[in-house]
């Protein structure tokens, strides 16, 4: 059972300075699940992603995450370029593309490997430095394809519409040959036939890249459609966990949504 | 367009007080109001005064220049934005150094033309002083900067500091500073190239991995130091660098090849082929950079290190990357320079040469390779021509308000430089889309 966790944020504690953003939190991600991570505004969903993506260093807890290719990564402490480079890759609540490059620029630089230091090869444009540039072209055309881009290589990326961000954004973070994508309200924005899109688009990354999601968002619909399970937190902890069955029916999961009545609260 | 509008009127106040303060400070010190004689003296402005149209007021004139400005900038409507503009295809990855045949062309032309023009030039000494001098070492600084301003966005206000580096590393190796040479032979000046390069870029290195950590303006702070640092140690240090005084022997290249020796005497027009050997190959190799994984990971992090960081790029090595190209481009310049004037003392390695060529890369366009080169041309004609035959009572000291007047034009009308790089015009065009149409009241903040 703990072999296929693909991460592992264990009793995790964030601090900014006297607020704290997320209190002795855990969630278990299994390989291969589409995950979700669902609660009201500031109960601490981003500053999740934010640690797991080593954008945010919480004080307590650890978070593991466990390539299949690698050794174990302990997260905390890593920096965010470090844990993309492992495997982990991430979109934005507000989508940031590179917006003076072309979509297909966009898409590229997330193919590329930012390991090397490769001035040298940049300067002169080397047989190796062309091999490069050409796997990457085929990788960017790849997930073009797959998200419906292609057509748009040559747009500024600035351009394009409110859905059609979203969908590059998911481009380039696939592109980065993740084991898990992070998606940060995915369908915030917008409108209901690319909601409809949006949902194939990501049941289609897990079934046919193969690649877990862990998801954050607000639209129920969107999110008890295709999560298999869910957590639920509030006011930085977690409150509840199961599928979204169990979760429709958890009394205090509908509490902190629609609130408590005022003599349950006293009682 | 209503001027009576409250954006409109605040750009009249912030206009006209911008005036003020310039009044102010051309002024003789002291006080307000001082007669135009104790101010600019003796320039354009005092010409216009002598026509009696405004007496001694340069107050009148800066206002009236003020309204003048206002006036412009009110009436002036950026061009219609075009809505989803196609550019030309990057599928396709170039197998050649320059992907644009266009550009291939061009610097083939005016290679080309060059060469055969030149020495036709030889006995013209005004003219071989510019190219050579002003024109072709500046190229080289300025497109140093660019990678670092253009590319990687970081404000680098200290070049002259790997300038100077680059030219007393020169005059070290060759033996002609007071500090012994670290070889028993002075290495012959052509020699100095990669070595004085690679000092320079050391130096950014070591300059660069600590404060480049840091986010915002720290770098534009510590470069300046470091600058000032730089000029003030070559100008005191008598018993290390030659003090005020330079070295004024610096060997000429000189290039042995065993069957083959030649020497670069006094005649400019070798040295102007040098230079454009140079030019040639800085335009080749950083043309290439740019649109190579390397730059475009620039472009990433100069737009959002955020989002860049999350697809695995390392934000401080590529800030790293950019400031020693910078550094070593400035270092290469110090190489040439030294080699080219036989001379070297602090006065060329003032502050000064900072922010000079900073304007040169600001004109021509931040990250544009043939805008940089087009407007170090362009501005080191125009300075060296007013410098050497002072036309229509020009006088030295105004220069600099002749610049800024002419970068503040620059700014309301073409913002991007005189030949704007594709991408950063991108990221103009992309912020007023992204806000609805015009820059102007975007930053008035009138915005919602």
């Amino acid at each position: 059972m703990t072999d296929d966790l693909l991460i592992n944020v264990d009793h995790v504690t964030l601090r900014f300075g006297g607020v704290v953003s997320l209190k002795d939190v855990s969630v278990e991600m299994r390989r291969g699940e589409i995950l979700a991570v669902i609660g009201p505004n500031g109960a601490g969903k981003t500053s999740l992603f934010n640690s797991i993506t080593g954008v945010y260093q919480p004080q307590e807890g650890s978070i593991t995450f466990s390539s299949s290719k690698a050794p174990p990564l302990s997260v905390i402490g890593k920096k965010p370029h470090r844990i993309a480079q492992a495997g982990v890759s991430r979109t934005f609540q507000a989508s940031r593309l590179f917006s003076a490059l072309t979509v297909f620029e966009n898409v590229k630089i997330g193919a590329e490997d930012h390991r090397g230091i490769g001035l040298v090869g940049a300067l002169v444009k080397g047989p190796r430095t062309r091999r490069g540039e050409h796997t990457s072209d085929g990788v960017a055309t790849e997930f073009l394809k797959f998200v419906g881009l292609l057509d748009e290589s040559n747009t500024v990326a600035s351009q394009l519409s409110y859905g059609a961000r979203r969908r590059l954004e998911i481009a380039r973070a696939l592109a980065t040959d993740p084991e898990v994508i992070l998606l940060d309200e995915p369908a915030a924005g917008t409108n209901p036939s690319e909601k409809l899109e949006l949902t194939t688009l990501i049941r289609r990354v897990r079934d046919e890249r193969g690649v877990s999601v862990l998801l954050i968002e607000h639209d129920m619909k969107l999110v008890m459609a295709l999560a298999e399970r869910l957590y639920v937190l509030n006011f930085g902890s977690t409150i509840a966990e199961g599928t979204p069955d169990e979760i429709r029916a958890n009394q205090s999961v509908i509490d902190a949504y629609l609130g408590t009545s005022h003599e349950e609260t006293s009682a | 367009m209503n001027l009576l509008t409250r954006p409109s009127l605040k750009r009249l106040f912030a206009t006209l007080l911008l005036a003020a303060v310039v009044a102010v400070m051309t002024g003789a010190p002291g006080g307000f109001g001082v007669p135009a004689d104790t101010g600019v003296h003796g320039s354009f402005l005092e010409h216009v005064s002598y026509f009696g149209l405004f007496r001694t007021q340069r107050w009148a004139i800066f206002l009236t220049l003020g309204i003048l400005a206002w006036l412009i900038v009110s009436f002036y409507q950026p061009r219609a934005l075009s809505i989803r503009k196609r550019v030309a295809p990057v599928t396709a990855f170039p197998s050649r150094l320059m992907e644009r045949r266009s550009h291939r062309l061009i610097l083939i032309a005016v290679v080309v033309v060059l060469t055969l023009f030149i020495p036709h030039l030889e006995h013209q000494q005004f003219w071989m002083y510019l190219i050579v001098e002003q024109i072709g070492v500046w190229i080289l600084l300025a497109q140093g900067l660019n990678v670092v301003v253009g590319f990687a966005g970081l404000l680098d206000l200290g070049f002259a500091a790997f300038y100077a580096i680059g030219a007393y590393s020169t005059a070290w190796l060759t033996g002609v500073l007071p500090t012994p040479a670290p070889f028993h032979h002075p290495i012959p000046t052509l020699w100095c190239i990669p070595i004085g390069v690679g000092l320079a870029m050391i130096f950014g290195i070591i300059l660069g991995i600590p404060t480049l950590r840091l986010r915002g303006d720290y770098l534009a702070i510590v470069t300046l130091g470091f600058a000032l640092i730089i000029d003030d140690f070559v100008g005191t240090q008598s018993g290390l660098t030659g003090g005020g005084e330079g070295s004024l022997t610096v060997p000429k290249f000189d290039l042995n090849l065993g069957f083959w020796h030649y020497r670069w005497g006094i005649s400019p027009t070798p040295y102007f082929y040098l230079c454009m050997l140079f030019v040639v190959i800085f335009i080749i190799v950083f043309t290439s950079l740019e649109y190579s994984r390397i730059g475009r990971s620039w472009v990433a992090i100069r737009e959002d290190e955020v989002a860049a960081e999350s697809i695995g790029i390392n934000p401080l090595k590529y800030k790293v990357m950019a400031f020693a190209v910078g550094a070593a481009s400035g270092g290469f310049g110090g190489v040439l320079t030294a080699g080219l004037i036989g001379n070297i003392n602090p006065t060329l390695f003032q502050y000064q040469v900072s922010v000079n060529v900073l304007i040169l890369v600001i004109f021509g366009g931040m990250g544009s390779i043939w805008g940089v080169a087009i407007g170090a041309i362009i501005v080191q004609t125009a300075t060296s021509y007013l410098d050497n035959y002072q036309p229509w009572g020009y006088q030295l000291n105004d220069l600099y308000m002749y610049i800024g007047a002419l970068l503040i034009i620059m700014m309301i009308f073409r913002p991007a430089g005189i030949l704007p790089s594709r991408r950063r015009l991108r990221e103009i065009r992309g912020f007023e889309v992204e806000h609805e149409g015009h820059l102007d009241e975007v930053l008035s903040g009138d915005q919602p």
